[in-house]
């Protein structure tokens, strides 16, 4: 009988293949700072010429006018309406799409392909070229603004819930199976309620990046903070702007600490 | 008392239901080559309560799935009452699945839904699409799911969420599910493996007693030989997929049982009586 150490297995070598793969993201990684084969070109000497530029416009922006907040207040209400609508109307129609995407709620491969398909086309098209677009077509205003973010949070939606629930066990559904429900029935009645804390986080999850995006959605027209943003960039007026960006920034942060405590809760 | 006597005091007609179930050479391989069930040949009469033994592996989750047509056999046929389970689709599957409950080794309950909403899933190939999609259910639904929970002894647990009960009640949950399907055959695939020893006798003894008072084809699976021989009449041992034992529970030896194992008996075969 021999020891234990004596009749170990060699063990795997796996270092190379490791050594490769880094190497491999290091050498990319300098390549594409190569302008002379297409990479990009990275000048860090421009930091030093232009320093005193920005230290100017730092300093201004250090000293923010807060007589300026009144103003600010009506453009911030909007901000928080268009995230607010534009979360709720995601959520009602994420469901039935969602459900229909992931496969122990739809087993037809060709239905659940198809919705797929369209999300992924939808997620796929930035958040600023479908408000540019949508700017041209309905007009400037919080409308266009609203729709951006509808479109935008059900593409994450619907990609993040679907795929949890791919992933997560439904042994309810077999047992509505072989009881003869349908597939609808089975959804309304088991897969729904099982899975509504996976809804409920992305819900949230999609409204706290809605506070975020659409701060900068005016910029190119389409309603909120972001337009008065813009504004008062167009005058130079950095003491405004740096305003602006307090307020987004104390929104933001109260609005994830509320997201989280309900998050807690629901699951 | 006698059988038809019990029948009456639960209020259900002597073998108004039972259906009987009948497997003609019938054979399973799975898209990925394993052949599951090889020719079987079986007939099941109304009221029988049987078991099938067998390692895991041998087949009898996937036999007991091929009479609701969970599992499609690849050849031969499935017959269960007047309905010819192969070949079945759609609205017609559905309305032979209504007919036959079935409980699970793992419940199978929705874990963050009140009993009472499990329970009504029995009754989901009697509702119609526009009354599942609202989620009313009929004055009917609701009295018989709550006889049903009732009936194993689940009432006061009602609105409790199913996830926040013990496995033995959840099982029992699982058999008003199915009751209020108020079935014509009953299958249990391994119904007390999650149990320990005295709830196991309790769920075994509850199936047992659908079977004599309400008069229902019964066939469950176990694996235990104790549980085979103390709680059914009949019993059919599975190998590899193919029926190497079929008699009397009582009668079976242990010389059948490694017969059916394909090895020595093992003290683990067993669960042990009630304590």
């Amino acid at each position: 009988m021999t020891t234990a150490e004596a009749r170990i297995p060699a063990r795997p070598r796996t270092w190379p293949r490791t050594a490769l793969v880094a190497g491999a993201v290091a050498a990319f990684t300098a390549l594409t700072c190569i302008p002379a084969i297409g990479g990009v070109e990275v000048d860090l000497a421009a930091i030093a010429r232009n320093w005193r530029n920005g230290a100017d416009k730092m300093a201004q922006l250090l000293q923010p006018d807060l007589t300026f907040l009144p103003r600010t207040l009506q453009p911030m209400l909007e901000t928080l309406q268009m995230a607010l609508i534009g979360a709720c109307f995601a959520a009602a129609v994420s469901v039935p799409l969602t459900l229909w995407a992931a496969r122990p709620t739809n087993p037809n491969g060709v239905t659940r392909r198809l919705v797929r398909g369209v999300v992924n086309v939808v997620r796929a098209v930035p958040d600023l070229v479908y408000a540019t677009i949508l700017v041209a077509l309905v007009g400037v205003g919080a409308l266009p603004g609203l729709l951006t973010l509808f479109l935008f949070d059900l593409g994450i939606i619907v990609k993040l819930v679907s795929e949890a629930i791919d992933s997560s066990e439904h042994p309810s559904l077999e047992a509505g199976r072989a009881a003869g429900g349908t597939q609808l029935q089975l959804n309304r009645a088991l897969a729904l309620p099982q899975s509504l804390p996976l809804f409920a986080n992305q819900w949230l999850y999609a409204l706290e990046l809605n506070v975020r995006i659409s701060a900068i959605l005016g910029i190119v027209g389409a309603g909120g903070i972001g337009r008065l943003l813009d504004e008062r960039f167009g005058f130079y007026a950095y003491d405004d702007v740096s305003v602006i960006i307090l307020e987004i920034l104390v929104v933001v942060i109260l609005i994830e600490v509320s997201s989280n405590a309900l998050r807690r809760r629901l699951v | 008392m006698s059988q038809d006597a019990r029948r009456a005091e639960a209020g259900v007609s002597p073998a108004s239901a039972a259906w009987p179930i009948r497997l003609e050479r019938a054979s399973v391989t799975y898209p990925n080559g394993t052949a599951a069930l090889r020719d079987v040949t079986l007939a099941i009469e109304p009221g029988e309560i049987v078991s099938i033994v067998g390692l895991s592996g041998s087949g009898k989750s996937t036999l007991i799935r091929t009479i609701n047509g969970l599992v499609p056999v690849t050849s031969g046929s499935v017959e269960v009452g007047p309905h010819t389970v192969s070949g079945l689709r759609g609205r017609r599957l559905r309305e032979l699945r209504g007919h036959v409950g079935m409980i699970f080794q793992a419940f199978n309950l929705a874990e963050r839904v009140d009993v009472y909403r499990n329970t009504l899933v029995g009754r989901f190939a009697r509702a119609n699409a526009l009354r599942s999609l609202t989620g009313i259910s009929t004055a009917e639904d609701r009295r018989i799911a709550l006889a049903a929970l009732d009936a194993v002894g689940m009432l006061e647990k009602v609105w409790t969420r199913a996830g926040s009960l013990s496995g033995g009640q959840k099982q029992r949950v699982a058999i008003a599910r199915a009751l209020s399907q108020e079935p014509r055959v009953m299958l249990a695939d391994e119904p007390v493996a999650s149990l320990d020893p005295p709830t196991a006798h309790a769920v075994m003894a509850e199936l047992g007693r659908i079977n004599a008072e309400r008069g229902l084809t019964v066939l469950v699976n176990l694996h235990l030989m104790d549980l085979a021989r103390q709680y059914t009449t009949r019993m059919i041992g599975l190998r590899a997929g193919e029926v190497v034992y079929d008699g009397p529970a009582s009668e079976a030896s242990d010389a059948d049982f490694e017969q059916i194992y394909g090895r020595r008996i093992r003290p683990q075969d067993r669960l042990g009586a009630a304590s």
